[in-house]
């Protein structure tokens, strides 16, 4: 007797949520996750903040946005260096679903991950600090698109091939924090020269942070339809680009 | 389905080094199937390009029809694998390990928890069900390992030296499952150092070397090619000190080996040895204790095709008159 298959569709998202759930499951409270997710942004956000007599409630965006950027993307390069180890990751290529839905599934872990996370600086600004969401539309989209780039980013740097979770979170990092410098998290935009504009226009963080301020009636310089569109377009190549990686690294093994 | 496997060209390479080099076969369908090789021969990296985990460099592969990389869905469908190393998720319990097995195969809720049932009561873990598997035993991993590659009730299974570094009762226990497994139809794909295993539970055994692969038939035809190899095996109740080199000398004996308190003498004449042997007892007032003709194992084959010998052969001048293993060849033998 076969198992009974159905839509093919339905089926891949079907395999796709059961690989997020098991990854929510197993890795999540993993210590890497904690420290690279959670401790390590807001850390960074105490370093900045404590000592320079900045308004903390105005402050809010910019913690929301770094704990969407380091929580999303850390969950990929912590569960597929792991799982490579352990050959779980191998059971995947083995199962009768496609590489993109294994990839949906584990930037999902991600997108969930880094959501939660940053619920908690919302609502922290919201009743300690009197924060107000004057744009929810913007906040969702913030949430939606930034945690899936970050995510995908995550995956993109986790198809490094690697064991060990040091092998991947080093390269990623290298790339994370030096983005914090020109994406208006310690400098606003347009306080810049024009050229470190152009280059902040290129990190999909600033538009994270532009969205955020704008959910909380601040500004951004860039405008909300263009972080959107940025936005989904560094999500859409973060995608695209794991996916070549992932072949790329099945023509290697 | 004539043939559930079928392998052509199948070529691997990393970077220059040339990993498997146009390997063609087929499985028939319900057949078990041996793949022998010494360490590095390309045995897993064959098994990762049948199962979609490695690209292919050049050739193809199908899966009960299915080609594994422009069909792969279907083809994974068919089959289920259990590699080398028990990839079990360890955080997880036996049945959650199962459960989300049935999850990837897109199993309805129902029937993949009434199939972890089953499993687990057949690999005898259902009592444990709900413990991490991060502590059970290794053979109680490998259960569970194969546990998960027969969640699909799939056509084919893929085991990669499933019985490696396993206590007795885990390999009598999974040797016991494959032959079932056989008689309900299911083929059979196998990957073995335990050459003596692969002749006792195959119906074709192949035999890659240096990424090729050497031949491939039944283990008895393989087994009958190899006429030389024929021996007798002798113990005696005590041995002067040159023995072996004396009976390495005796006619028609091509080689003499010390195996633990026995001499194994090869000879394409095991009749004319045995009375060789019997004279040299009389004019030596020795005493025989057992002795037996030995006909041609797989190993021999393993050894005679892959040349594994030859390495030994190598090592010999460093060896001590004390070795465990000591081998004296009489070129007359082969005249």
């Amino acid at each position: 007797m076969k198992a009974v298959h159905r839509s093919h569709v339905g089926r891949e998202l079907r395999v796709a949520w059961a690989i997020a759930a098991k990854d929510m499951r197993t890795y999540y409270t993993q210590p890497p996750s904690i420290m690279f997710g959670i401790l390590f942004p807001f850390t960074l956000f105490l370093a900045f903040t404590i000592g320079r007599n900045l308004p903390l409630a105005e402050q809010i965006p910019i913690l929301i946005s770094q704990t969407l950027f380091f929580a999303s993307s850390s969950i990929g390069p912590v569960v597929i260096p792991l799982e490579r180890a352990d050959q779980t990751f191998d059971r995947f290529l083995t199962s009768p679903v496609s590489l993109l839905s294994i990839l949906m599934g584990k930037t999902l872990g991600g997108i969930i991950y880094g959501t939660l996370i940053s619920i908690i600086p919302v609502l922290v600004g919201i009743i300690v600090f009197g924060s107000q969401i004057t744009n929810l539309a913007a906040l969702i989209a913030c949430f939606a698109l930034s945690s899936l780039a970050f995510s995908a980013l995550g995956i993109l740097f986790a198809s490094i091939p690697g064991q060990t979770v040091g092998q991947v979170m080093m390269p990623l990092n290298f790339v994370r924090i030096p983005l914090l410098f020109i994406s208006g998290v310690f400098t606003p935009i347009g306080q810049l020269p024009v050229w470190m504009q152009a280059v902040s226009f290129l990190s999909p963080l600033t538009h994270t942070v532009g969205l955020a301020s704008y959910a909380s009636g601040g500004e951004t310089f860039f405008g909300p339809v263009l972080n959107v569109i940025v936005l989904g377009a560094y999500a859409a190549v973060f995608v695209f680009v794991s996916i070549h990686f992932n072949i790329m690294n099945q023509r290697k093994q | 389905m004539d043939n559930a496997i079928k392998a052509s060209n199948l070529t691997k390479y990393y970077g220059k080094f040339l990993a498997v080099d146009h390997v063609s076969f087929e499985v028939k369908s319900g057949e078990v199937f041996g793949f022998l090789g010494p360490n590095g021969a390309g045995k897993t990296t064959t098994i990762r390009m049948l199962t979609g985990v490695s690209i292919p460099t050049e050739g193809t592969a199908s899966i009960m029809g299915y080609d594994i990389r422009r069909q792969s869905v279907s083809a994974k469908e068919q089959m289920g694998i259990v590699p080398d190393v028990s990839n079990v998720y360890k955080d997880l319990s036996a049945w959650d390990n199962l459960i989300f097995t049935g999850k990837l195969y897109d199993m309805p809720k129902a029937f993949r928890e009434s199939r972890a049932e089953e499993l687990l009561k057949m690999f005898g873990l259902y009592e444990r069900r709900k413990e991490r598997v991060k502590g059970f035993s290794r053979g109680m991993k490998r259960r569970i390992c194969i546990a998960m590659a027969l969640m699909n009730r799939s056509s084919i299974i893929f085991l990669d030296e499933p019985t490696s570094g396993l206590d007795v009762q885990s390999v009598l226990i999974i040797r016991d499952l494959i032959r079932k497994l056989n008689q309900q139809g299911l083929t059979i794909f196998i990957t073995t150092h335990n050459i003596e295993e692969a002749s006792q539970m195959c119906d074709r055994v192949a035999i890659i070397n240096h990424g090729k692969i050497a031949t491939i038939d039944t283990p008895e035809k393989l087994k009958s090619t190899v006429e030389s190899l024929q021996s007798v095996e002798v113990a005696f109740e005590s041995a002067p000190q040159n023995i072996l080199k004396e009976l390495g000398e005796l006619p028609q004996v091509s080689e003499a080996v010390k195996q633990g308190d026995k001499f194994k003498l090869f000879t394409r004449e095991p009749s004319s040895v045995l009375a060789s042997i019997w004279n040299y007892t009389q004019s030596n007032n020795l005493k025989l204790l057992t002795i037996n003709t030995v006909g041609p194992s797989l190993e021999d084959v393993f050894v005679n095709l892959t040349g594994i010998k030859l390495a030994t052969e190598q090592e010999e001048p460093e060896k001590t008159e004390n070795d465990k293993t000591q081998k004296i060849t009489n070129m007359r033998g082969n005249q």
